[in-house]
């Protein structure tokens, strides 16, 4: 397996051996094909990240992510979520799919 | 190291998000001229209600070819929430002039791939948004064409009723 990125908490790998990438959380490492990857980035822009700001939209300030058809549930909090967020924005530019332009974190 | 992700997928992601923007704009035309025909048909208009249930038809179609060239591109195609459907007009005059001003925003939208889609390099999105970038220049014609019609024809007396009449041309 091949990292191809790092964040604060997160790290991104390529496993050549069976067609997918993988996120190392810490505590737990998951497996996406390139769907999966591209269905985790749709859930993260969808996000209302302002919402964490305000106390009467999201109270504790927490998302919760299903990923991988309901394989895996994270609980990651507004750093996280922004720092995930870079993660993938940032390894879709590595891996030649997006441009270094367009990366943004919400 | 094999090249896993440009394995998977043949388009840029920012094709992609663009893409999935129009689908769901073309989705929106399509709930559009829906509820056009509905008001057609509700105030006597039965020629054009034809008219616009056949649009509608068409524009689900064009949606569902970019969805369908977002899945042989390996891609994410996402199917589109619609909101907002407008059912309230005050004449067939402000129904066909809805309808141009959607078709000028499609067209500019699409222009709008295409510029982006050139930029990033990503020709297989610009070569596919040929086929749009006729299709709008049709479309736009037709609804000017009905629009220079009901101009002619004016909306006295029988006028309403020979204009809806005369919409019938524009029908294939």
């Amino acid at each position: 397996m091949v990292e191809i990125n790092r964040s604060k908490y997160y790290s991104f790998h390529q496993a050549t051996a069976d067609r997918a990438f993988h996120i190392d959380f810490g505590h737990k490492t998951i497996r996406l094909p390139l769907c999966q990857l591209l269905s985790l980035r749709h859930k993260l822009k969808t996000i209302a990240i302002e919402d964490h700001f305000d106390g009467d939209l999201n109270k504790h300030g927490f998302e919760i992510l299903l990923l991988c058809n309901k394989e895996h549930l994270f609980i990651l909090n507004t750093l996280e979520i922004l720092d995930l967020t870079e993660l993938v924005e940032s390894s879709l530019v590595k891996l030649g799919l997006a441009q270094p332009a367009q990366v943004a974190l919400v | 190291m094999k090249d896993i992700a440009r394995q998977s997928m043949s388009i840029k992601v920012e094709s992609m998000d663009m893409l999935n923007a129009q689908i769901k704009m073309e989705a929106h035309a399509s709930a559009s001229y829906l509820a056009m025909a509905s008001w057609c048909e509700q105030n006597g208009f039965f020629t054009s209600a034809k008219f616009f249930f056949k649009q509608a038809e068409e524009e689900r179609e064009h949606m569902m070819k970019i969805f369908n060239f977002l899945v042989d591109t390996g891609g994410s195609p996402m199917s589109p929430e619609i909101t907002n459907i407008n059912h309230d007009y005050a004449s067939i005059v402000d129904v066909f002039e809805s309808t141009l001003d959607h078709e000028v925003k499609v067209t500019k939208s699409i222009h709008n791939i295409v510029k982006k889609a050139r930029e990033l390099g990503d020709i297989a999105t610009e070569r596919f948004l040929d086929w749009f970038v006729m299709e709008q220049v049709e479309e736009e014609n037709t609804i000017r064409d009905i629009l220079d019609m009901i101009s002619v024809t004016g909306t006295e007396g029988v006028g309403l009723q020979m204009i809806d009449n005369q919409v019938a041309n524009w029908m294939e």
